[in-house]
């Protein structure tokens, strides 16, 4: 379980000045869950991420894992980010291996257990490429494999499809649902897309505005496994999309212009 | 077809020397100088020198110099520099110091370093290790500060230490920017040894050179010159061989060579 206790972020600018980029933000997400953060960019989203990741620390108050205060990053909590941050002087079978290699996993049973990674992300043939030789797409599967490794208990996915096009996004997002659904990892989702966070996720957490603050959270109830193409013919999630559309918009409407 | 068009390429550096040594053998017959010898009367005296057994060791010793200075030079500037390059408090420490050595010709404080430290070994390789020093340290620092953030969050999250992530992943991720840095620090020692190896004229490759210039030997003077442009032409051609294998992930494709390895 993370909780997440009264936690504010300011920020210095460049100008000295400061900037609040989350206000008191409580929340609970249970083991298992898949909770996606949905904002307008720079509404402090990926903050609050790291915030849990260990890998900022808050201004005020407290994040938890399991219990315990979050001092620093750990190989409990997964980072996968959009900009994959791969090593790129290691091959696609290097990057995967790493993790394990790092927590003490012995070089034959690491490469055995990702070789079969890769081939669950979909990458098999293409183990000893280097990262510059790969797609947007493909690198992300390898970053995914590469968390995936080392068995994180929580998958920190800071926009992790926001940097490719539409369609290996799609295709990213199914894959993920089907790993996903196999184990069970509790995953939070950053996101400013309304579907992609629907279509993922048991529960929607929407954030104002900067300085983010949690306007609205939002429980998905669909059934799983989901299917895109069931999906988008069903009244209930597209009555998600809608309403949760018109919130951000009503909010909209008494803010300033973006 | 693509095998002669392969042939020439491979030709192309080869054709570039031989044409040089031409208009040098054209020009030198037109101007009639004795102080400019033919093409061929400088390559008739390389054998000459490099047969010579002082002359090899003069060329020996210097070359040791080079290489302890060098050698000395990257094993401190790199860490030095990726220090620099993560930590902004190590940065302002040593950035203005740097800001105001870097300028300043290496060679221009062989005076000051002679009367400390002599004429002999020791002066001579600080000033190489001087000169190598600044572009190493700069390429490093350059190459550390761009590491990606996220990279290094990457490893956090997988259990490296402070320790680990600066060799493990800054060193690797700025690996390419430190070996350009490397790569001019070469060129950069083969410079500070010669000027060194002038100005306290006791051994040395330079000793040689300037030596056969004074009692007028030209043709020695143009064979040490060929010498020595073809030992900074062959350890630049071996540096950008392992260069280019050791960073092999981060090399765009490029169509022309940047060495003549």
């Amino acid at each position: 379980m993370i909780e997440i206790d009264h936690v504010s972020q300011t920020f210095q600018t460049s100008g000295r000045q400061n900037h609040l980029a989350l206000s008191d933000i409580s929340l609970t997400i249970e083991d298992g869950a898949f909770v996606s953060i949905l904002g307008p960019s720079g509404c402090g989203k990926s903050t609050l991420l790291y915030i849990v990741g260990g890998f900022v620390n808050p201004t005020q108050g407290l994040a938890k894992v399991k219990g315990r205060a979050i001092t620093g990053p750990g190989p409990d909590r997964g980072p996968v980010f959009q900009e994959f941050a791969l090593f790129p002087w290691k091959s696609v079978l290097g990057n995967v291996m790493y993790g394990p290699r790092q927590q003490g996993v012995r070089p034959a049973e690491a490469e055995a257990q990702s070789r079969a990674l890769i081939e669950m992300v979909g990458l098999k043939g293409f183990e000893d490429f280097y990262p510059k030789e790969l797609s947007g797409g493909m690198k992300q599967r390898v970053a995914l494999a590469r968390t995936l490794a080392y068995h994180p208990a929580v998958l920190l996915m800071d926009e992790p499809f926001g940097a490719l096009d539409a369609h290996t996004r799609t295709r990213l997002q199914n894959d993920l649902l089907n790993i996903w659904e196999r184990d069970r990892k509790t995953v939070l989702f950053v996101t400013h897309s309304v579907e992609e966070a629907v279509f993922l996720s048991d529960k929607v957490v929407m954030l104002t505005r900067a300085p983010g603050r949690i306007r609205q959270i939002v429980d998905i109830d669909l059934p799983r496994p989901r299917r895109r193409t069931e999906l988008l013919l069903d009244p209930r999630y597209q009555k998600y999309l809608v309403d949760i559309e018109r919130m951000f918009d009503d909010a909209d409407e008494n803010e300033l212009p973006p | 077809m693509i095998s002669a068009r392969a042939v020439l390429a491979r030709a192309t550096p080869v054709l570039a020397c031989l044409g040089l040594l031409a208009v040098w053998q054209a020009t030198s017959l037109v101007l009639n100088n004795d102080s400019f010898p033919t093409a061929i009367e400088a390559i008739r005296a390389i054998p000459l020198i490099l047969g010579d057994k002082e002359a090899l060791i003069n060329i020996l010793a210097s070359l040791r110099r080079m290489a302890i200075g060098f050698g000395v030079a990257v094993a401190m500037s790199i860490p030095l520099g990726l220090m620099m390059g993560r930590s902004r408090t190590v940065a302002s420490f040593f950035n203005p110091l740097l800001m105001v050595i870097y300028p300043v010709p290496k060679a221009a404080l062989m005076p000051i370093i002679m009367l400390w430290l002599g004429v002999g070994d020791i002066a001579k390789t600080l000033v190489i290790f001087l000169g190598v020093s600044l572009p190493v340290i700069y390429h490093s620092f350059a190459g550390a500060k761009a590491v990606e953030e996220k990279m290094l969050w990457s490893g956090a999250a997988m259990g490296l230490s402070a320790a680990q992530r600066m060799t493990r992943i800054v060193l690797p991720a700025a690996l390419p920017e430190i070996l350009t840095g490397c790569r001019t620090g070469l060129v950069l020692a083969l410079i500070t040894m010669i000027t060194s190896e002038m100005i306290a004229r006791q051994s040395g490759a330079g000793n040689i050179l300037f030596n056969a210039l004074d009692m007028g030997q030209y043709d020695t003077v143009f064979a040490m010159i060929i010498i020595v442009g073809a030992m900074g032409i062959g350890l630049d051609a071996l540096f950008e061989k392992m260069r280019a294998r050791l960073v092999k992930w981060s090399e765009p494709q490029f169509d022309i060579p940047v060495s003549f390895s």
